[in-house]
């Protein structure tokens, strides 16, 4: 049975007394498990449930439950290879867990491509799904984030796939930012309708027609943070170049203006921003987010950054839950199957 | 370690591609090219590799495609074969 935490805190699983845990890998990531588990411990005293995946004898754990596993996949292993070879890793025991009904969701800030292959192996692929894909949060100032999907799952794909990346985007923008009618943009080299390779193009007029799209048509890197778009589609290749580059360029104008501001003759106008200015590095932190999340596998899995700090992982857990509420999974599966079955 | 018939063995091969492709076993035959006849790609190779390592590893003590071989894996007949190779041993 699974221990609830003790003590006299919010209880957000009152709502929903019958949800499962969400495994959470302990020794995923650089700063595993220390960070890992004081974001765990955190979100159970949020009332959320949570299920630790472990190896025997870990501590720091206070009463969260922990399945044991013996293994763990290292960053740098073969992601389809590792989880072949260590079946007792604690990715692969938390995607079982997921798959077996003992927990609801999985989440690890461990080796990204071990993650989608612990997913894809043992939770499995939504029925009518091609590939499953990495969708990512952009941030966009005094709005909704922006979805980019796909961040890094699939280097080459096929225009079939982007519309489903398109379909199962707008689903996780509905249910994560409450999005009505997510409007979708293809990721092209300019706006005009032609613009692009060979892929774009034959994306392009595949999702002018999808049903159950709102495909307002090409959009530009630079349109991602600006709110003119809900849902943006690529290719993992392009997607994964977009993500780290505006990860580094946000973290660079960041650093510099916290360093411009830390000049002593900035002092006071640096005090009378800082209740503007803080609140705007929360919407561009990343660990505001708490990670990606895989779309296409039959159940929730989270894919936290490497560096995932306990605040990551209590905002990566979050989403875990707010997807697993919001049945997330099975409207993807209804989308799938409609697009399917025409 | 248990005897298993090669019809066995072909008929699980068969359960498991047609799960992974999401076709009937029925359209599926040993002489078929796994990518070519079938469409399996890279990834349904993956899922299939690790489907029919976990349901023989019952049967056949630390069974497991060595990454060496999965090359020549390319027909349904090179699965079945395989295995019933690793049965044999």
């Amino acid at each position: 049975m699974v221990q609830r935490p003790r003590g006299n805190r919010r209880r957000l699983t009152d709502q929903l007394p019958h949800m499962l845990p969400i495994a959470v890998d302990a020794m995923g990531g650089d700063n595993a498990p220390s960070a890992i588990l004081a974001g765990a411990l955190e979100a159970a005293a949020l009332g959320i449930p949570i299920l630790l995946v472990g190896p025997d004898g870990l501590e720091g754990t206070g009463d969260l439950p922990l399945l044991v596993a013996s293994e763990v996949i290292e960053m740098d292993d073969d992601p389809a290879q590792s989880v072949r070879r260590k079946r007792d890793s604690t990715l692969v025991r938390a995607a079982e867990a997921v798959r077996d009904g003992k927990a609801s969701a999985m989440i690890s800030a461990g080796n990204t491509g071990a993650t989608m292959a612990s997913a894809l192996l043992r939770m499995g692929r939504i029925s009518g799904v091609s590939r499953p894909a990495i969708a990512t949060p952009v941030p966009v100032p005094g709005g909704h984030p922006t979805v980019l999907l796909d961040a890094g799952a699939n280097a080459e794909v096929q225009p079939e796939w982007l519309v489903q990346f398109a379909l199962m985007g707008s689903v996780y923008s509905q249910r994560r930012f409450g999005v009505e009618n997510p409007r979708v943009g293809l990721l092209s080299i300019g706006e005009e309708p032609g613009k692009g390779d060979t892929l774009r193009k034959e994306t392009y007029e595949l999702l002018k027609v999808a049903p159950g799209i709102n495909f307002i048509g090409n959009v530009e890197g630079r349109d991602l943070m600006t709110g003119v778009v809900d849902v943006v589609v690529t290719d993992g290749f392009t997607g994964n170049v977009v993500l780290k580059t505006l990860e580094g360029s946000l973290r660079t104008v960041v650093k510099s203006l916290f360093a411009a501001f830390g000049q002593p003759e900035y002092a006071d106008a640096a005090n009378a921003l800082m209740p503007a200015l803080l609140p705007l590095y929360e919407t561009l932190d990343p660990d505001s987010y708490g990670g990606a999340i895989l779309l296409g596998v039959d159940g929730v899995c989270i894919i936290s950054h490497g560096s995932s700090s306990a605040r990551a992982m209590v905002n990566g857990i979050k989403c875990a839950q707010e997807m697993v509420e919001s049945g997330m999974v099975e409207a993807i599966r209804v989308a799938i199957s409609t697009t399917v079955a025409e | 370690m248990a005897t298993i018939e090669r019809s066995e063995v072909l008929a699980t091969v068969c359960r498991q591609l047609a799960e992974i492709l999401e076709i009937s076993a029925t359209e599926i035959s040993e002489t078929q090219s796994l990518a070519d006849d079938l469409g399996a790609d890279s990834i349904a190779l993956i899922e299939l590799v690790d489907s029919l390592e976990q349901e023989f590893s019952d049967i056949i003590p630390d069974f497991q495609f060595q990454d060496d071989d999965l090359s020549g894996l390319r027909t349904v007949a090179d699965a079945v074969n395989y295995i019933v190779l690793a049965l044999g041993k």
